[in-house]
């Protein structure tokens, strides 16, 4: 969410400092979404600090059955950088529904969201990520 | 995804990248119908290789390491029913009810008894077996048969209850049980009913006689009696059925 090593361990420390704390105050967090739900407001309000990505919209295109391979040419750090670009909740959603750790109602939990909501953010960044893709990862034509 | 729902078009547009992780049923219906279609394929394709570029995105080795310690989280809490589904608890939930079952009937069985309950369900097989033509024929009020009682047979306190006195008798007759006891049973009109007075129990050591209080049922072989004990002697009302039968005459005092 923040594609930045460093602003993501700081995001980790402290979310884990809280949870030790309310774990020692005889409070512990009740399952481990909350971990998740407190690192994404943390990332959230760390996204705020600094430079801001310009809230424009992005061309889309229909998902292409050849995306496999253009995603396969990406470099791993672009793609955390086109998703920390995202706006909020799209950032959220992206950055939860592609760790691939939960099943649908715990991702709604987690990233505060409605099932259309998150069909309508995810179908939304998949048309996007695919223009952008065509854009920087163009197939060549057989 | 001509085929579905507007609902099922949505829950597709998030299903899970791993099966594993569709266990709602409505999710795994839309996905079910949606595998038939391409358009789902080649999303389905496009997330998997988003996700494995995302697993390839370097992450800190102190974070991928790390894992929700179990003393930083809440034991999880087993639901009654979740507990209830578990076959051990379930066979052992079973055993004790059957068990606590056995040992409430016990107490009961227990509270209901009274002294003389031995005799009393002898007395209920001899009605059972007893014709009118057995007994002398008295046609008066069971009342008025403890003087008959006294003066006939000097059998003292042999007096039917205030509950069961105005009912019209057919015979009587007085008998000498198998353990030399002098007994008097009565033959009423209404319902065929008998009664029986006979000596209350006595402690055998001390000879004396062993009280209880109120009415006490007793049932065997389809005949049921309710017994009360007065003076050393106890009174039976016994019919053919159950102690319902007999309950309404017992209320009548109460």
């Amino acid at each position: 969410m923040l594609a930045d090593a460093a602003r993501a361990q700081e995001v980790f420390q402290a979310t884990l400092r809280e949870a030790a704390q309310l774990a020692a105050d005889g409070e512990p967090p009740r399952d481990r979404a909350w971990f998740f739900r407190s690192a994404r407001w943390r990332c959230v309000e760390k996204g705020e600090e600094g430079l801001q990505a310009e809230d424009v919209d992005l061309e889309t295109e229909p998902l292409a059955s050849n995306a496999p391979q253009q995603i396969g040419k990406l470099d791993p750090a672009r793609l955390a950088i086109w998703i920390s670009a995202a706006p909020d909740p799209q950032r959220t959603a992206l950055a939860l529904f592609y760790l691939d750790e939960f099943d649908h109602q715990e991702l709604l939990s987690i990233a505060e969201l409605k099932s259309t909501e998150l069909a309508k953010l995810l179908s939304g960044a998949r048309h996007e990520f695919q223009a952008w893709l065509d854009a920087t990862v163009p197939i060549a034509e057989p | 995804m001509i085929a579905l729902s507007r609902n099922q078009r949505m829950l597709v547009q998030c299903a899970p990248i791993s099966d594993q992780h569709v266990n709602d049923r409505n999710m795994r219906s839309a996905i079910h119908r949606a595998r038939k279609t391409e358009e789902f394929a080649v999303q389905q394709n496009f997330d998997r290789a988003v996700a494995e570029l995302v697993r390839a995105i370097p992450v800190p080795l102190e974070i991928a390491d790390w894992v929700p310690s179990e003393t930083l989280l809440t034991p999880p809490r087993r639901g009654w029913k979740r507990l209830a589904r578990n076959p051990v608890i379930l066979a052992t939930g079973i055993a004790l009810a059957v068990i606590a079952g056995i040992l409430v009937s016990h107490v009961l069985d227990r509270l209901n008894r009274f002294p003389g309950e031995t005799t009393a369900e002898h007395l209920l097989t001899v009605a059972s077996s007893t014709h009118s033509m057995m007994l002398d024929p008295v046609k008066t009020t069971a009342g008025s048969l403890g003087d008959f009682f006294f003066m006939k047979h000097r059998l003292a306190h042999y007096d039917v209850p205030l509950e069961f006195a105005d009912l019209k008798t057919l015979g009587c007759r007085v008998f000498d049980d198998e353990e030399g006891e002098r007994v008097a049973q009565v033959w009423v009109v209404e319902k065929r009913m008998q009664f029986f007075l006979f000596p209350a129990e006595r402690d055998p050591k001390t000879g004396a006689v062993k009280h209880f209080n109120g009415w006490r049922y007793v049932d065997q072989d389809r005949w049921a009696g309710v017994v009360q004990e007065k003076n050393g002697v106890c009174f039976m009302a016994a019919v053919r059925g159950r102690e319902k039968d007999l309950a309404a005459y017992i209320a009548k005092k109460d």
